[in-house]
């Protein structure tokens, strides 16, 4: 027994001494201060991207990567395709500790957060900036603000550390046959009209007007198009009036029998509308496609337009999508990177993109672009998206919302349960979620 | 094929003639059967767990030393204590059915002759169905809206539930709103439970097989002669002499239990408060908060409570187990 | 006591449950899209879409995941039966110190998540040079605690003399548990042998974080790429499932046809 312990310490001592490099995950490092360290690059002879498209979208990011492989980078682009973002985040985590990335991966503000923590991802406003490189001030012009903005972080002096690369904004799509049913021959303005039009289809129809996916983003849509916020610096803003309207919005509806929760990560509330059950669904512009092919039977009889507002003069909407972040390994490595994601992010390429895929040109100019207004003349609704554009507003890009992202979407499930109003719902939730934006 | 046979024994013996230099030392031959074992899983998951001790001493998001802190911290957070009661109420959910239904059903297996390795296939089924596939139609069955179960209660009289997405606890439901919705399993939870139980069923029926054909038909044919009814033939000879194998189960299923991750997502996708088990948690730790110090303590805690789990029913049960 | 109809009956209610799922993955993958997500479960086709089929296995090179599965998994079960072999008859058979506290250590290396490992074993195989090859998929899963446990309980559950009458003979270790042990366990050794390579098959997140190269992935990776950010090709998922699944449901009736049946009681004479 004595001698089993004792070979136990010793193998406890050679683990606690021999490896400095594991020490702990992610060392250093608080919010404020990230300390830049280099990687190798996994591949020293290709410049690697991460990502998660799959099919045919797999194919056109892999031809317009060859597209771009020809213009001689430094080193060429490589896709590598991983399950989904949950999949990509955790192999970038992993490969952080064993100190080897790629050149680039797509991921969500809260990963780029995280990776910024870790000293890896690299602020591109140097390659931004280049005058043989970089972007020219009337290219940068030619994004919208709201897409850009998104990814400079604030709790890192304000620096871009990822681009935007798929895009969509928060929609509302609506039934046209079940609203006829009702009497209505066009969706809700306001927030006002959206109320009163569920209880008319409740009351003409019977059917429950409403299934509500619950999404932290799609719940930020809701707060902003009332005139809300939900973070202020490092502090939440779930005590604010406007919030606690979006709250009061779901309880009604689903007190009155107006709606009712899908279960989450199912498509039940897109499923229940394209059988009639339902005459609206909340989701990003990027479901259009699938939402055409559901109704393909029906293709004009349903719409996809900008969330009702409390002020449709000043409208608000939540945008989406992941944003690609380019990772410290070598200056070769680096420059690749950037060069595709200038070249994916360029006017024809974006639209290219946009055609096929149903996310949105992240340009302003592709308004002018022949393809694309062809596109539009098909699918007007992808043209609303793109009018939203303009004032869609990302989630909170502050380390620790992901966590948040968890909190916001429990508290909405207790108040659609029943399980708490909408007043301690939002206070608890408050308290929560400060707690766990301060713990960084 | 025999030359293949001589083959292998030739080279066995050889071995084995090395093996008997040991004949009196049977430590080094246990060694060197168990080395290949042992370093496989030494290297691969024991050292892990060393490692997770280790890192779990460290504040991992500021690289600074935290001693006994993140345990402290567990211990007064009150979604890990949440996270251990979901945990409990899901390994005492699952382990004991799922055996008794799983051996009921193996039994019965075991008895037919006509199409035996059809119905066998059939109840296999559960455990190579891909998550998505039984996921996908547990979800559909259990819809609030338009599910099957739930068009049936509504036909037989009966409230419809809202079964996946219902946080409130099973006992409030049955009670009417007596007991308070916090105090107990959620209905949610009860589901996943019997998901994982039909889901198990697959695993332990096959492992049942095993043991049933292992036992010496003699033995139960003897039985039968001095006249014992089915109830006995169990009672007094099927179930002692499977008892290694319901010993096995047991262990395995309650480590399982504690373990369960891909039941909890396929069917909530986003465990709620009431449905989040302690690997859940680990896992929100570790790969969307990024504190894999605290992670690794949680995981470590919970480690220790499996052992002591298992050394509790190694003491207990474990001496009942009737081995030749 | 012969089987009655009520043993049929019994099971056949029971197989009604246990099959649902499976027969629903069938007539999915055969329907359209739109079928494949209406809110009620029907669960016929209006016309079979056998279509699907092709468009599904075209969609993905799953030619070469499923080559690289058979390896994976064949080599991943025979080693764990072998290594479980001696392992579990060490532990059942041989008396020497320190056979408990090894034992222990066993079932601990059960209790660890796999989150867990996941961390040291990912930098453990870069650093091994291990990255992107079939070693990295073989190597760390060639060894289970489970397996080893159940034959070491099997062994157990074998009447004592049976094991000295061998020795008495003079048959050495190796020897004896080839020829003589090793078959009288076989229904055991089937199990582990079946359920070690279903773990490899059904693996999907370590494959994933230790490949990069599409000629190195495995078949469940395979069906995550009818999943996008925006929905599910549910009807395409269910023919790749029902192509991957019906192999190993195929191995699983031949298990029991032919190693199962009257396996044991011919090698035990009391």
């Amino acid at each position: 027994m004595v001698r089993v312990s004792l070979a136990c310490a010793a193998v406890l001592a050679l683990v606690v001494s021999c490896t400095p490099r594991d020490v702990p995950a992610q060392d250093s490092a608080t919010p404020s201060s990230s300390t830049a360290k280099t990687f190798k690059p996994i591949d020293p002879t290709s410049a690697v991207c991460w990502d998660r498209n799959t099919l045919e979208t797999a194919k056109l990011l892999d031809s317009i990567a060859t597209e771009y492989n020809a213009t001689q980078p430094p080193v060429p682009i490589k896709l590598e395709y991983l399950g989904n973002y949950g999949d990509i985040f955790r192999k970038v985590s992993l490969s952080i500790q064993a100190r080897e990335l790629p050149a680039t991966a797509v991921g969500y503000e809260p990963m780029t957060s995280e990776y910024i923590v870790a000293g890896a991802a690299l602020p591109l406003d140097d390659y931004i900036a280049d005058p043989s490189a970089g972007l020219k001030a009337d290219e940068l012009a030619d994004f919208y603000p709201s897409v850009l903005e998104t990814n400079k972080f604030p709790q890192f002096e304000n620096r871009m550390y990822s681009f935007p690369f798929c895009k969509s904004v928060l929609m509302m799509y609506y039934n046209k046959r079940v609203l006829r049913e009702a009497g209505f021959d066009a969706p809700p303005q306001t927030w006002d009209e959206f109320l009163a039009q569920c209880r008319a289809i409740k009351s003409k129809t019977g059917k429950q007007a409403y299934a509500i996916n619950v999404d932290c983003s799609t719940i930020e849509g809701f707060i902003y198009s009332m005139g809300g916020e939900v973070v202020n610096g490092s502090v939440s803003t779930f005590d604010q009036p406007n919030v606690l309207a979006a709250f009061k919005l779901f309880d009604t509806l689903v007190k009155e029998g107006l709606a009712y929760q899908a279960p989450p990560g199912t498509y039940d509330d897109r499923e229940a509308f394209a059988h009639d059950r339902t005459a609206f669904f909340f989701r990003p512009s990027s479901h259009r496609p699938d939402a055409a092919a559901l109704m393909a039977a029906t293709p004009d009889d349903w719409g996809m337009t900008r969330i009702p507002q409390s002020d449709p003069n000043n409208p608000r909407t939540a945008l989406y999508g992941p944003n690609i972040c380019v990772f410290r390994t070598t200056d070769a490595h680096q420059k690749a990177a950037w060069g595709f994601i200038k070249h994916f992010t360029s006017p024809k390429v974006s639209v290219r993109w946009a055609i096929a895929t149903g996310y949105l040109p992240i340009r302003k100019s592709a308004a002018n672009d022949p393809d694309m207004q062809a596109f539009w003349e098909k699918w007007p609704q992808d043209r609303a998206a793109f009018d939203c554009l303009a004032f869609g507003k990302s989630q909170p890009n502050v380390v620790g919302w992901q966590q948040v992202r968890t909190l916001v979407e429990r508290a909405l499930t207790a108040v659609i349960s029943g399980l708490k109003t909408p007043e301690q719902a939002t206070a608890d939730l408050k308290k929560e979620a400060d707690k766990a934006l301060a713990a960084g | 094929m025999s030359a293949l046979v001589r083959f292998v024994d030739a080279g066995l013996e050889g071995l084995d003639i090395i093996l008997d230099r040991f004949h009196r030392r049977q430590g080094v031959i246990g060694a060197l059967l168990l080395s290949p074992s042992l370093i496989i899983l030494g290297v691969f998951a024991f050292f892990p767990l060393l490692y997770a001790i280790y890192i779990s001493l460290f504040d991992t998001r500021r690289g600074i030393y935290n001693g006994a802190g993140n345990y402290l911290r567990a211990f007064n957070e009150p979604e890990f204590w949440r996270s251990v009661k979901v945990t409990f109420y899901y390994a005492i959910g699952t382990v004991p059915l799922s055996l008794a239904i799983s051996f009921t059903i193996a039994w019965l297996l075991f008895r037919i002759v006509f199409a035996r390795s059809f119905f066998r296939t059939l109840y296999f089924l559960p455990y190579v169905t891909s998550a998505v596939a039984s996921a996908t139609v547990w979800r559909a069955l259990l819809r609030p809206q338009s599910g099957l179960i739930n068009l049936l209660l509504i036909n037989i009289g009966i409230e419809p539930q809202k079964w996946l997405i219902e946080p409130r606890g099973v006992l409030n439901i049955l009670t009417d709103g007596m007991i308070p919705p916090a105090i107990g399993p959620s209905l949610a939870l009860c589901c996943i439970i019997a998901f994982d139980i039909w889901h198990a069923s697959g695993f332990m029926i096959v492992v049942f097989l095993a043991g049933l054909s292992s036992i010496p038909k003699q033995l139960e044919e003897g039985a039968r002669l001095d006249g014992a009814s089915t109830w006995q033939v169990i009672r007094h000879v099927s179930l002692p002499l499977l008892s290694p194998t319901i010993f096995f189960l047991l262990i395995v299923s309650a480590i399982k239990s504690f373990q369960s991750f891909n039941s909890f997502y396929a069917l909530v996708s986003a465990p709620g408060d009431d449905t989040q088990n302690l690997i859940v948690y680990i896992y929100a730790q570790f790969y969307q908060n990024q504190r894999i110090g605290y992670g690794a303590a949680v995981a470590v805690l919970m480690c220790a409570a499996i052992v002591l789990l298992t050394i509790v029913q190694w003491r207990f049960v474990g001496r009942k187990v009737h081995y030749e | 006591m012969r089987p009655r109809i009520g043993t049929y009956a019994l099971l056949i209610a029971g197989s009604l449950v246990s099959v649902f799922p499976f027969v629903w993955m069938l007539t999915t993958s055969l329907k359209t899209s739109r079928e494949a997500s209406a809110p009620e479960i029907d669960l016929l086709p209006q016309t079979l879409q056998w279509a699907n089929y092709t468009n599904a296995l075209y969609a993905a090179p799953f030619g070469v995941y499923f080559y690289n599965t058979l390896i994976v998994a064949f080599t991943v079960m025979t080693s764990v039966v072998i290594t479980s072999l001696l392992a579990g008859y060490a532990f059942a058979r041989l008396e020497f110190r320190g056979r408990n506290v090894m034992f222990a250590f066993l079932l601990a290396t059960m209790m660890v998540p796999f989150e867990v490992t996941l961390i040291p074993n990912f930098l453990l195989v870069r650093d091994l040079g291990w990255y992107n090859t079939y070693a990295a998929l073989i190597v760390p899963w060639c060894a289970s605690a489970f397996s080893i446990f159940l034959v070491r309980q099997s062994f157990l559950a074998l009447p004592n003399d049976f094991f000295e009458a061998a020795r008495v003979d003079g048959c050495g270790h190796l020897r004896f548990l080839t020829w003589i042990a090793a078959p009288l366990v076989k229904p055991s050794l089937v199990t582990i042998a079946l359920f070690s390579f279903l773990g490899s098959y059904n693996s999907l997140i370590w494959p994933i974080v230790v490949t990069s190269s599409e000629d190195m992935r495995l078949i469940q990776y395979g069906l995550t790429i009818f999943g996008s950010e925006t929905g599910v090709q549910t009807n395409l998922l269910m023919c790749a499932s029902t192509i991957v699944i019906l192999p190993t449901v195929a191995l699983y009736f031949l298990t029991q046809r032919t190693f199962l049946d009257s396996a044991l009681n011919a090698g035990i004479k009391g």
